[in-house]
């Protein structure tokens, strides 16, 4: 409790180069610099882990848990080098505090294993760069979380060995105790902890060979299950501070709309349980004694509204591909040539929709303003973008916060903004000492989304006998990640033409053709999208995965048979391509009505093919089953990974049989679960997952089993009626899913 | 008025019209019932009225006057009930939003139907769950089910004995 300290994790301060350099000497301090606040009882020996007396071991896990098991995953690795069970351990989310930043996103690989950083890794620390997303957590963490493991038992090891008057060597660490070699007499590090807190933080602690862990690896059971089947996980919507009142917001009924004035604020401020209604920019909140007192009274509002002309997004967009590409992201080969002496040709548009993130916990928020300080509570995906909303809506220094990190209900991407976070804030800065609760009804929620760009591709293949010469890949979209870094980080501002996302998984696919070409149309429109599951990769696998399943066809190839001869550089693709056509009896004839299509797709640093089983009565569909199989390189917890597996295709799924977001005469109309329609129960396909072994470095898993769901499943259809499936989703094509 | 919840009675002051959702959440701070819809169509606010799985987000609080209400706060007394074991062993919840109504669903479920079939799980348990949860649930189900018919048998073995 008393040790408010600095942790120098490796060799970050280490190398006398940035000693006495005023600005490097505050942004190494700033780097390392942590409160342990929220971490309760107990002896911090770096910023990750504090051990109480009763041998309690709190971690802060500096990812959030929307699901995707980092509070279970995360602890794992830890655990594992510092020697605890899993069921000593108690997770904390600590406040956005440089240690905790995640460094993976600087360059797109884990830090050094020394702790040495790039200057990249430098900025991402210092600014800090507190984020879950891009499927990066175990990427960040896994060599990571393991080195901090190892330090704190090398301090424990340490705090021992000085006790006894023996060396290190003599010392070993067991589920929890530091043990003497000679006598077998022992230390619990709940005993050990404030000398261990004392000792100097080894810069290369050993770490244990692969062969040897005890928890990395297998399907440990999650850490917050029973609280999740008992009803006490604390969710944003579960937060119950003193004298708590509710929000509930109304925001322009068009997309690009504002509120410019409330006619009947009076009469709404008189209602039963109403204390107030606020103004702010991008909406009007009612403020109320219950959630419902408060949605009861923002049902009432009549308001004056000021609208954009709506526009069509993708007749603006198909239209945009006729004219010159804003940016040439691929041009390998030359594609003209290739495309011109091609015996065949083939070309094909496709388009997809926006989509809703639907978080199952409608987006919400509560902010406490207090004077000069402020205290928030919500689940997000970046509390360094919380404490920026927060610091902007109630306009306290960040210095004067306190951010309190909730489980999600549903991530998604949609969780990484902080429009619900700055729009609480705004009104809780109306509530001086009263916390605010501002909840967006599932209605507002859905209509108020950054949605998954619509989006246009126009394919082209230049075809030989047998085989595939080139591919021309023309796309038009708005940029979904340029988006989100424009709201969020407005210090680092991206073009749309700049955005990687928009042709991510269509660019530079691992199948050996002669040429290769993309192109990137943007269109700036009024609808605003950001980052939703897999990001661009959830329509370019649509797009590239269902093409490439169009060639076969015009080539009189088995789809299988030609990834598997274009994929010959390319072995780990193979691998996973072969087992997923073993596992799913690819060679064998299927029952009557049942067909069967495959994809393949690498993102997030995984590669994951699919096969999709149906029945096919006309339009009636059946989903009989997927086949999955992943590589994502070393794996943490099996148990996990499949789940998330079961989740991604189950999301993507979800969207290639529902999924639709339209605009009609300027309004969202999609708003509740009626009319944006989920994969249920009745619906659900049996899912066989199988996990390869490779020894490589983890890649992500939360994201990357979304992507092949859509092509798999069109390419059954195809298979099955000869319909080619070129826009999503199938509902609006007729089909029924029985 | 009062309320009969998990056994326990609540003195409760509420606009009759006012969801029990919003009772128990707002007003009880009894927040392990969620709200995911607001419109009966996601199930994550399942409660037991009288037995019977209720979306207590529509479901007026003057309509629960002198019933007995159950929420998953009170679904087992000091052990868990076997449909959590269930879902313990499974590892079902991700992000575990859903997961308080689709257990109150299944508890419901097999108190009519001690051996439901795929159809009939399928028929009867329509909650959403945006994780996506539903085959480990599917497992779950099946195998609370059995822990049910164990506790059956082992009560009447004890019954037979006495």
């Amino acid at each position: 409790m008393k040790r408010r300290g600095f942790i120098i994790t490796g060799g970050i301060v280490g190398g006398g180069l940035l000693v006495g350099v005023g600005g490097l000497t505050y942004m190494n301090k700033r780097i390392v610099k942590y409160s342990g606040l929220g971490m309760g009882e107990g002896e911090s020996l770096n910023a990750f882990v504090r051990i109480a007396a009763d041998n309690t071991v709190t971690l802060a896990i500096s990812k959030t848990e929307m699901g995707q098991g980092v509070y279970t995953a995360l602890p794992m690795l830890i655990a594992e080098e510092l020697e605890v069970e899993m069921d000593q351990i108690r997770v904390v989310h600590p406040q956005p505090e440089g240690p905790y930043a995640n460094l993976f996103m600087a360059e797109e690989k884990p830090r050094a294993i020394d702790g040495k950083l790039t200057m990249m890794q430098k900025v991402f620390a210092f600014i800090p760069n507190i984020i879950t997303g891009g499927s990066t957590s175990v990427r960040d963490a896994y060599d990571h979380l393991r080195v901090v493991g190892a330090m704190a038992r090398e301090m424990l090891l340490a705090a021992a060995a000085k006790r006894w008057g023996v060396s290190t060597a003599q010392c070993y660490a067991d589920t929890g105790f530091v043990i003497n070699r000679d006598n077998q007499e022992k230390f619990s590090y709940g005993e050990l902890a404030s000398e261990a807190a004392q000792q100097k933080a080894p810069k290369n602690p050993p770490l244990k060979d692969r062969s040897e862990f005890r928890l990395v690896g297998k399907a440990i059971n999650r850490l917050d299950v029973p609280e999740k089947v008992n009803g006490s996980a604390i969710f944003g919507l579960d937060v119950r501070p003193d004298n708590l009142k509710y929000g509930v917001i109304k925001h322009p009924s068009q997309v690009g709309g504002t509120i410019t004035s409330v006619d009947n604020k009076s009469e709404i401020e008189g209602m039963p349980g109403i204390a107030g209604v606020v103004q702010i920019e991008e909406g009007v909140v009612v403020v109320g004694e219950t959630t419902w007192h408060a949605r009861q009274a923002a049902d009432r509002l009549k308001v004056q509204e000021d609208n954009p002309v709506p526009v069509d997004a993708i007749k603006t967009l198909t239209a945009s591909l006729s004219g010159e590409p804003s940016k040439i992201w691929e041009d390998q080969g030359n594609i003209t040539t290739v495309l011109d002496e091609s015996e065949q040709i083939i070309e094909a548009s496709y388009e997809v929709p926006y989509l809703a993130h639907a978080c199952m916990e409608p987006l919400n928020c509560t902010v406490l303003v207090d004077g000069e300080r402020a205290e928030c509570w919500t689940g997000n995906q970046s509390s360094t973008f919380i404490l920026n909303g927060v610091s902007e809506g109630a306009g306290i220094a960040k210095d004067n916060i306190i951010c309190h990190t909730t489980y999600l209900g549903g991530g998604f991407g949609r969780r990484g903004e902080t429009d619900f976070v700055l729009k609480a804030a705004k009104v809780a800065k109306e509530f001086p000492g009263v916390p605010i609760q501002l909840v967006y009804t599932r209605e507002e929620d859905m209509r108020n989304d950054f949605y998954r760009p619509a989006v246009v591709a126009n394919l082209k293949a230049g075809l030989g006998k047998g085989e595939v010469n080139g591919w021309k890949k023309k796309v038009a979209t708005q940029g979904a990640l340029a988006g989100l870094l424009g709201r969020n980080v407005p210090m680092m501002p991206m073009k749309n033409e700049d955005d990687p996302s928009s042709t991510e998984g269509l660019r530079n696919l691992p199948y050996k053709m002669t040429a290769a070409y993309t192109d990137l149309t943007t269109m700036d429109l009024p609808m605003r999208v950001g980052t939703w599951r897999s990001v661009g990769h959830s329509q370019n696998a649509f797009f590239a995965e269902s093409f490439m399943d169009e060639c076969a066809h015009a080539i009189n190839r088995d789809p299988y048979e030609l990834r598997r001869e274009m994929l010959a550089d390319a072995p780990r693709f193979r691998a996973v391509l072969d087992k997923l056509a073993e596992i799913s009896n690819w060679s064998q004839p299927l029952a009557e009505g049942q067909f069967r299509g495959m994809a393949l797709h690498e993102s997030f640093g995984s590669i994951v093919g699919e096969v999709a089983e149906i029945s096919l009565h006309g339009k009636n569909i059946k989903l009989e089953r997927v086949y999955c199989v992943i590589d994502c390189g070393r794996t943490v917890n099996p148990g996990i990974i499949e789940t998330q597996m079961q989740s991604g295709i189950v999301y993507g799924l979800t969207a290639a049989l529902y999924g639709a977001v339209h605009v009609k005469e300027g309004k969202i109309v999609q708003n509740n679960f009626p009319n944006y329609q989920m994969v249920k129960m009745n619906t659900m396909p049996e899912i066989i997952t199988h996990i390869m072994e490779v020894d490589e470095y983890p890649g992500g898993v939360g994201e990357p089993g979304t992507p092949p769901i859509a092509p798999a499943l069109t390419n059954a259809i195809f298979a099955g009626s000869g319909t080619r499936i070129r826009s999503l989703p199938l509902s609006r094509h007729g089909y029924k899913f029985v | 008025m009062v309320l009969k919840i998990n056994g326990k009675e609540h003195q409760v002051t509420a606009d009759p019209q006012m969801p029990l959702l919003w009772v128990l959440r707002d007003l009880l701070n009894m927040t392990g019932t969620k709200y995911g819809c607001g419109v009966a169509a996601c199930g994550a606010c399942t409660v037991h009225v009288d037995g019977q799985p209720t979306r207590s987000c529509l479901y007026p609080v003057s309509s629960a006057e002198g019933k007995e209400i159950v929420t998953i706060e009170g679904i087992a007394g000091e052990d868990l009930s076997a449909v959590q074991k269930a879902w313990i062993d499974h590892q079902v919840p991700q992000c575990g939003y859903c997961q308080s109504g689709m257990i109150l669903a299944v508890e419901a479920l097999l108190h009519e139907n001690p051996e439901p079939t795929d159809e009939d799980i399928d028929q009867k348990i329509t909650n959403i769950c945006r994780c996506g949860t539903y085959q480990r649930a599917r497992a779950a189900i099946k195998t609370a089910a059995k822990y049910r018919m164990e506790s059956l048998e082992t009560t009447t073995d004890q019954a037979d004995q006495s």
